[in-house]
């Protein structure tokens, strides 16, 4: 007999649901980290690092994450280094991410009013405290709706660890729906579990973009 | 001592692309001198300031500012900008920061002195420009004559040689002008050396020693105010002098 939609099967989803925020945190934390030294690599002014870059955002921006997913656990593997399957694709996401977030703040980084960096340069500051003290906290403000925005797709992106057989929500969302057959309430379920993790991202970040256009009328 | 020279441009060209901006520009500037720079729009005297403190590179000629020598070396860049103070056409005053803080930051972290000092510093200069009330606010609380005011106060907090004004007043609401002028007044007759690029000749009459006009990258003529605007000697200048003027 199969087993009936119950609270065992809600707490397996509850789980999965663990793995896909995990997921997202470990991956966000190390994109904005590693997507900060690709946006200041991007903007530095020496022409070969910036290509560099921008080849490097390029090809993350121009593959599908699904194939970089496969890259990363069956790529490496094929060259003896077998990864835990969360292991690999939080690889596979970090990287992604830092390429979007690089390029979504190298977009606020030039966002920034040139005669800022100017004065900042008369006054005597250098590069790391131009960048900290004034460009950054400037850049930061004007790219928070994009960035938000890039964290729900993270979060309803993460599904595609499914595909390496990682377990989190959308794939633990499939295993009971397949024992209980009971695909319309897993699944609703399910979405209602990313809805209630994206929408208030999503609010916040429209109300940032709302009091941002406020603050520049200004 | 009052004649020793601050700065020492030399033959300086600077081109943009194929674009030559500035033309083989020689001037001097000695201690406690003021300096009106004029002339009509892309006639390089924005060009010729910027590059005093390296805004902009020049290709060929050479820049001494206070006895060191500009070239691509960050050491000599930082020397330099230590030296020189600079206020903009539109501010660019720190929108995140109070106007203390605006104040504070570069003495703190350019000539690593403490926070108790910096601020006593920034205090000082906030009420030297008449501002000192208005130090807890952010930039976009204030007119545009005090944010130039805070300008002028932030870049005096780095106790630089010689200032540095690109078309102080031309983003101002006229009834501002009057205010950051009289400001630049005061520091002028505190013997502070100062070059600045403005069309404000009633100012240029009051306190320069020199005034400059160029065009087409050239100096083309300098003379004492006085002699500058009753008897320019070319053709050039009376046109500029009579186009600015007819407008006063």
């Amino acid at each position: 007999m199969t087993p009936h939609f119950g609270l065992p099967e809600f707490g397996f989803l509850l789980r999965g649901l663990q793995w896909t925020v995990l997921l997202t945190v470990v991956a966000f934390v190390g994109g904005c980290t590693a997507g900060l030294a690709v946006a200041l690599l991007r903007t530095c002014g020496h022409k070969g690092v910036e290509w560099i870059t921008r080849i490097y955002i390029g090809i993350f921006q121009g593959t599908p994450l699904l194939l970089q997913l496969f890259v990363v656990y069956y790529g490496l593997a094929l060259t003896g280094l077998k990864l835990d399957a969360f292991v690999a694709v939080a690889i596979g996401f970090t990287v992604n991410a830092s390429a979007f977030l690089g390029e979504i703040w190298r977009g606020a980084i030039q966002a920034v009013p040139r005669g800022q960096t100017e004065a900042a340069m008369a006054l005597g500051l250098h590069y790391s405290s131009r960048m900290r003290d004034i460009v950054l906290p400037q850049a930061i403000r004007i790219s928070l709706p994009a960035t938000i925005g890039f964290l729900v797709q993270l979060i309803k992106g993460t599904s595609l660890a499914a595909i390496v057989g990682f377990i989190e929500l959308a794939r633990a969302g499939q295993i009971v729906s397949n024992q209980t057959f009971q695909p319309l309430l897993v699944f609703g379920v399910v979405g209602a579990m990313y809805f209630i993790l994206c929408w208030p991202l999503s609010w916040w970040g429209s109300r940032m973009e709302a009091r941002l256009a406020l603050a520049s009328q200004r | 001592m009052q004649d020793q020279i601050l700065i020492e441009m030399k033959s300086v060209q600077k081109w943009y692309g194929g674009y030559q901006a500035l033309r083989n520009v020689d001037l001097t500037v000695r201690k406690g001198e003021k300096i009106v720079l004029c002339g009509p729009s892309g006639s390089g005297k924005s060009t010729l300031i910027r590059c005093i403190n390296r805004l902009e590179a020049i290709q060929q000629g050479s820049i001494v500012v206070n006895g060191h020598r500009l070239d691509d070396s960050i050491k000599a860049i930082d020397v330099v900008r230590q030296d020189v103070g600079m206020v903009f056409q539109s501010f660019n005053l720190f929108p995140h920061m109070t106007v203390l803080q605006n104040c504070m930051l570069a003495p703190i972290r350019a000539r690593r002195i403490s926070k108790t000092e910096a601020e006593a510093t920034a205090r000082k200069y906030l009420e030297r420009v008449r501002i000192g009330d208005q130090a807890e606010k952010y930039p976009a609380q204030l007119s545009g004559g005090q944010q130039q005011r805070v300008a002028i106060a932030r870049a005096l907090c780095m106790q630089p040689k010689v200032m540095l004004f690109d078309e102080p007043t031309s983003a101002l609401d006229p009834e501002m002008v009057k205010e950051v002028l009289d400001t630049m007044i005061g520091l002028a007759n505190d013997g502070m050396t100062m070059i600045c690029v403005t069309h404000e000749m009633g100012f240029a009459r009051q306190v320069a020693d020199r005034v400059i006009f160029m065009a087409e990258g050239q100096i083309i003529e300098e003379g004492a105010p006085d002699a500058f605007f009753r008897n320019p000697q070319h053709a050039r200048t009376r046109q500029f002098l009579g186009e600015i003027l007819a407008h006063h």
